[in-house]
């Protein structure tokens, strides 16, 4: 007897050893790995909002729902009937899904997979009718009468067999589908490891979202704690408890409204010119703040994929550059003025639109001007007389006025991928540059360069720096950081902008190239311009046209670029200049800017008063921005 | 000695007896209360867990609801509820917006403004109450 117990007591004692000894590693690493667990909290990704807080982009938590077919036994179909109108799919083909596929690992033993994704980006809402359809499901059999095996079997199916990846994804939403896609981009989804767990994270691949994508991009939490034998977290066993910081929102300087009007003008000119594509920007010079940044043919990001053409997905804006034509002269005539190589009445001899320079042949397009005053050579667009005006300004100082306003450097604006365009160095050019370079050609440039120059004129003779976002916020809609309107520098003085502006007004009057871009309510200063596209004589064209009203004191200047006009009708005063005026007319309403001309139609409404104070009426409108350094509405 | 050891073995010991059974309450009572506690933590443990979860529920919801929101904000969508509704709705000429000009401010609504709030709640209430001249 004493000799058995001995004998027990020592099997218990190598057992104990066994166990809290030889194996005692592995064992508590076993029960630590059962017990404890990691929850991972993903971090919100910011919103992207408009000036006036509307939500571009959102983003919401979707599911993965998966699928443990080794717990279905024989019950696919029915399991597939039930949740194929949750997940919206084919009865059949969730089916197969849910069959059980086994396999054999690396030593012949037979495996089965336990882990089927049946649907990403499953919503909540869908997530909680497939479960709610999981714990009504009926299997035909009276489950009170089974044994307590199978009556666990169908418990089990019931709560395991289908089931959500723990860490929810993040589904990015563009509510105003194809609105500013190209400024707002899209995302992709990345895995990272976030305390040994992979996490699906949205990184931005264009436009706002991969510019600001680590100010987007919160930072994950995560929470080390115990659960129960039930999968339940045991809260008393909190270790750690890291709260995801969630990203900060991006206000851009970008308005939803004045975005959708340029759109939609752009779309009707689209269908009146067939160009390849059209593009569109509203600034308001004093700032460089951009209200609209438009490109068509666009794409929606909330649905990009393999059929969006690649040509689409593109910011033309941007990233394309062109040889600019005649609204490159505005450059080179505000530059020459300032030098006071010319003056603005200063007659110049057009050579009846024949002009032989540096072993070529200039025309002026379809017109024969003789003698024009440097006024009307804006006015009507002479190539001779521009030329003629660089040729006078000298090589040297139009080289310069042409990088101070901007041209051959990336303007600065926060989106990926701009383009700096080409300038070449005086030391490179022929002698027929000047020439060439005075009537838009020999330089290439991007929309938004030329947006800027023109834009530099109406603020003043000051190049700013486009600007796109207004602020940062955090989640509590609280300012975390805001940008500040940057001035470049001043290209030219205010004297030569009144002078420049002055030969502006003249391009939509009665004899200028664009009179159908003029404005019954108000003044508009701008440019016309018709490039070639190399090969020249392949009937390709870039039309234009540029400009920034009311005149005297401008609140917003309109670019509006075609890419291959239909070649019958491709001069920029009669397809820029329309749509020009279009936009115009819908944005001055939209933001209340004051008219600076009394149409005949027009009826008076108050009595003007002696220099007053202004505010604009409360009539739900916006209020434009009051009171420059030099008094006047900006 | 032997006497007082008959009497006092005599004598019921409460004194101990109480003190024992005090200890064994005590240590009774301090079992169940830990016990009573854990339970009461992890009771309160799975109500926070629940009270996360709908938090966070709520928030997913209110995300959802964001998102409808400025859906129906969109321009293309309130475009297409304003031709649906037919309201006639269409944005205001330059001309038919209304500028107000503020008058220039008098001597005595320069001084009023200038006031503490409590000075000039006092000194309008005087001027309401003053009759007429």
């Amino acid at each position: 007897m004493a000799l058995l117990l001995v004998a027990a007591f020592a099997g218990l004692g190598l057992r104990l050893v066994d166990l809290q000894v030889v194996r005692h590693d592995d064992l508590s690493r076993e029960a630590a790995g059962r017990r404890e667990s990691t929850i991972i909290h993903p971090s919100r990704r910011g919103d992207i909002l408009d000036a006036r807080g509307n939500v571009l982009v959102s983003s919401l938590f979707v599911k993965t729902v998966c699928a443990d077919p080794s717990l279905l036994g024989t019950n696919q179909t029915v399991v597939a009937r039930a949740l194929a109108p949750q997940l919206k799919m084919n009865e059949a083909e969730l089916a197969e899904k849910l069959r059980v596929h086994a396999w054999k690992d690396q030593r012949g033993k037979e495996r089965v997979d336990r882990y089927v994704i049946l649907k990403r980006k499953v919503s909540l809402e869908d997530w909680e009718k497939i479960r709610a359809a999981m714990k009504s499901l009926s299997f035909g059999v009276d489950e009170k009468k089974l044994s307590r095996r199978d009556r666990a079997f169908y418990l089990n199916l019931r709560q395991r067999a289908i089931y959500t990846e723990p860490v929810d994804d993040q589904l990015r939403i563009y509510p105003a589908g194809t609105l500013a896609a190209h400024v707002l981009g899209f995302t992709a989804a990345t895995d990272k490891l976030v305390e040994g767990h992979a996490v699906t994270e949205l990184v931005g691949k264009d436009g706002i979202e991969a510019a600001f994508n680590s100010a987007l991009n919160g930072v994950t939490g995560w929470r080390q704690t115990e659960k129960d034998v039930g999968s339940q977290e045991l809260v008393l066993f909190r270790e750690e408890d890291i709260a995801s910081r969630p990203g900060l929102n991006v206000a851009l300087t970008l308005d939803a409204s004045v975005q959708d009007m340029v759109e939609s003008e752009l779309a009707k000119g689209m269908e009146r010119n067939a160009p390849v594509s059209i593009s569109g920007i509203v600034v308001r010079p004093r700032t460089g703040a951009i209200l609209a940044m438009a490109t068509l043919p666009n794409y929606d990001p909330n649905q990009i994929g393999s059929k969006t053409p690649i040509a689409n997905l593109r910011n033309r804006v941007i990233t394309d550059t062109f040889e600019p034509g005649s609204t490159f002269k505005a450059v080179v005539v505000s530059a020459a003025l300032n030098e006071q190589a010319v003056s603005l009445n200063e007659i110049l001899y057009c050579e009846n639109g024949v002009f032989s320079f540096g072993g070529y042949t200039l025309h002026d397009a379809g017109h024969h001007f003789g003698n024009l005053s440097v006024e009307d050579i804006v006015a009507k667009s002479s190539n001779i007389g521009a030329a003629k005006v660089g040729i006078k300004l000298g090589e040297v100082r139009l080289h310069k006025y042409v990088r101070d306003f901007g041209f051959g450097d990336p303007t600065g604006i926060t989106l990926p991928g701009e383009a700096r365009g080409t300038v070449h160095p005086v030391r490179s050019w022929y002698k027929v540059s000047i020439a060439q370079i005075s009537m838009g050609q020999g330089l290439t440039v991007t929309p938004l360069q030329m947006a800027m120059a023109v834009s530099a004129i109406a603020n003043y003779g000051r190049l700013m720096r486009p600007m796109l976002v207004d602020h940062l916020e955090d989640e509590h809609k609280q300012e975390v950081f805001k940008y500040q309107p940057q001035a470049v520098r001043q290209v030219i003085s205010e004297e030569t902008v009144k002078l420049m502006v002055q030969a502006m007004k003249r391009v939509v009057l009665p004899g200028g190239t664009a009179p159908q871009a003029a404005l019954e309510h108000y003044t508009v200063a701008g440019k016309t311009g018709t490039g070639q596209k190399p090969p020249y004589g392949s009937r390709k064209y870039f039309s234009s046209f540029i400009g920034f009203f009311p005149a005297d004191s401008p609140e917003i200047c309109i670019a509006v670029f075609l890419d291959e006009p239909d070649p019958k009708r491709y001069y920029g005063g009669e397809t820029a200049g329309p749509i020009f005026k279009a936009i115009a007319e819908r944005v001055a309403a939209y933001l209340a800017i004051r008219p600076d001309i009394q149409a005949p139609s027009d009826q008076p409404l108050q009595k003007p008063s002696s220099n007053p104070p202004e505010v604009i009426a409360q009539t739900g409108l916006p209020s434009t921005l009051t009171t420059s350094r030099t008094g006047r509405n900006f | 000695m032997a006497r007082n050891r008959k009497s006092q073995s005599a004598a019921v010991r409460f004194g101990p007896a109480l003190k024992a059974l005090l200890i064994c309450l005590f240590i009774g009572g301090s079992g169940v209360g830990y016990v009573w506690q854990q339970n009461q933590l992890l009771e309160l443990g799975r109500q926070k867990a629940e009270k996360e979860k709908r938090l966070n529920l709520l928030r997913v919801q209110n995300s959802q609801l964001g998102r409808h929101l400025a859906e129906l904000q969109s321009p293309k969508s309130l475009e297409t509820r304003l031709k649906e509704l037919n309201l006639g709705l269409s944005m205001a000429q330059p001309t038919q917006i209304v500028r107000l000009v503020d008058a220039p401010l008098t001597p005595a609504a320069k001084r009023i403004l200038s006031m503490h709030p409590a000075e000039r709640q006092y000194a309008e209430r005087r001027t309401a109450a003053s009759p007429a001249p």
